[in-house]
């Protein structure tokens, strides 16, 4: 058994002819904080639904704790918290009663953080959750999945109908979750500035691959934007070693390259009599730039 | 304390590192001055406290900083006094590269640029 929090091994799941999530091997260790890009239909929910064992996956496995997600036992499974996209409170219960539900789950529970929680995000504890506003049940499910202070958090999407304020506390409350370095947490959104304050580790999905994984720092230090000016000639036969898009205009020409050493800068100016300057790029430029 | 730009290209650890640099350099921050705890650092600004601890541990090792039990960081005690001035100029060189690039690129005078940074220089905000 390893220390790992969730082991991921050739995992594999297709709906039909279509294979939504392709041979993925990965690791969460305590102390990860593993933001999760990727386009609509990229993988993203159907990745965390494998992980925690609400779905078998076609080939390969999944284990969280060293336990198999599919047969999870009781103990293990109250060390995880999840947010799922569609919140699953009960519209008949007023705010109370669906936490004394969620409490009883549990054999422990942190009633003074659900309290405090309750009282700095606003939520009106006598409402019934059928009047609540989407963003309101959002906070409350958010909420109810700190309570007993899981050792592994998974998000989906937890962030897509909250005000900026409420935003802000909800990534104040995992600052504070995750300070001791013992819980994991992995979130999909598509707020890619929350991703880029909180997460250490990066995941982009693509058709069902982990197009990149690694650490934000080495993925913004690796990632760079040349801007290259020079004689028209001279441009328009230019290659940059290494870039993943290249566009030519007269004088001028744009790379974007994966693997950035400011060793190229220097080689392109001495070899070509080019000028260039250099770009890095904010996490939302470099996604959209792996998606051209 | 410090301006961090979690949307920047420049990732969060590297903001912390240079901006620390450059205090000390100065004697902004003096020997035995107290930093800000990871956590208190990570909450203020909603980052990662890793990120935050990175930074620290990477000018501990530099020599910059010092670590005590129990209690904050600290500048380091025998600190190369305030660094040369040549060595200061060197941190600011490539900041200065980009503004007076852009000048050009806006077509703006040397007069134009220097009345631009005196009236900066002046102001108490910065």
């Amino acid at each position: 058994m390893s220390d790992a929090t969730v082991q991921g091994s050739h995992l594999s799941k297709s709906f039909g002819e279509r294979r939504v999530i392709d041979d993925l091997s990965f690791e969460i260790a305590p102390g990860d904080v593993i933001g999760v890009l990727g386009k609509n239909g990229a993988g993203k929910t159907t990745l965390l639904e494998l992980m925690l064992g609400f779905t078998p996956p076609s080939a390969g496995s999944v284990s969280l704790f060293g336990h198999p997600s599919l047969q999870l036992p009781g103990e293990v499974k109250s060390r995880v918290g999840f947010v799922p996209q569609q919140d699953e409170l009960l519209d008949q219960l007023t705010v109370t009663d669906q936490l004394r539900v969620i409490e009883s789950f549990y054999s422990q529970w942190d009633g003074e953080l659900i309290a405090r929680l309750c009282r700095e995000w606003s939520v009106n504890t006598g409402s019934r959750i059928k009047n609540l506003s989407v963003g309101e049940r959002q906070k409350l499910s958010i909420l109810l999945a700190f309570g007993h202070r899981p050792h592994l958090l998974v998000l989906d999407e937890p962030v897509a109908s909250l005000d900026p304020l409420a935003r802000r506390q909800f990534l104040e409350q995992l600052v504070e979750a995750s300070a001791d370095g013992e819980r994991a947490v992995i979130f999909s959104s598509h707020i890619v500035s929350d991703i880029e304050r909180l997460a250490n580790r990066i995941w982009i999905l693509k058709n069902g691959k982990l197009d990149w994984q690694g650490d934000l720092d080495s993925l913004k230090e690796s990632v760079a934007r040349l801007h290259i000016r020079g004689a028209a000639e001279v441009i328009a036969g230019i290659e940059v070693p290494g870039a993943i898009s290249l566009r030519r205009d007269a004088g001028f020409a744009t790379a974007v390259v994966r693997d950035w050493q400011p060793e190229l800068r220097q080689s392109l100016e001495t070899m070509h009599a080019v000028t260039v300057e250099v770009e890095s790029l904010s996490l939302e430029e470099i996604f959209l730039e792996l998606h051209r | 304390m410090f301006v961090l730009k979690p949307q920047s290209g420049i990732p969060i650890y590297r903001q912390l590192l240079e901006q620390v640099r450059r205090m000390v350099a100065s004697g902004q921050l003096p020997p035995g001055a107290e930093l800000p705890s990871v956590r208190e650092l990570a909450l203020k600004h909603a980052v990662n406290p890793m990120t935050v601890s990175k930074a620290y541990t990477l000018l501990e090792a530099e020599g910059l900083l010092e670590r005590n039990r129990g209690r904050p960081m600290t500048v380091a005690s025998r600190p190369r006094n305030a660094a040369q001035l040549s060595r200061r100029l060197q941190q600011i060189q490539p900041l200065v590269e980009q503004t007076v690039l852009a000048a050009k690129q806006l077509e703006l005078g040397e007069a134009e640029l220097l009345k631009a940074v005196r009236e900066n220089w002046e102001n108490d905000d910065v």
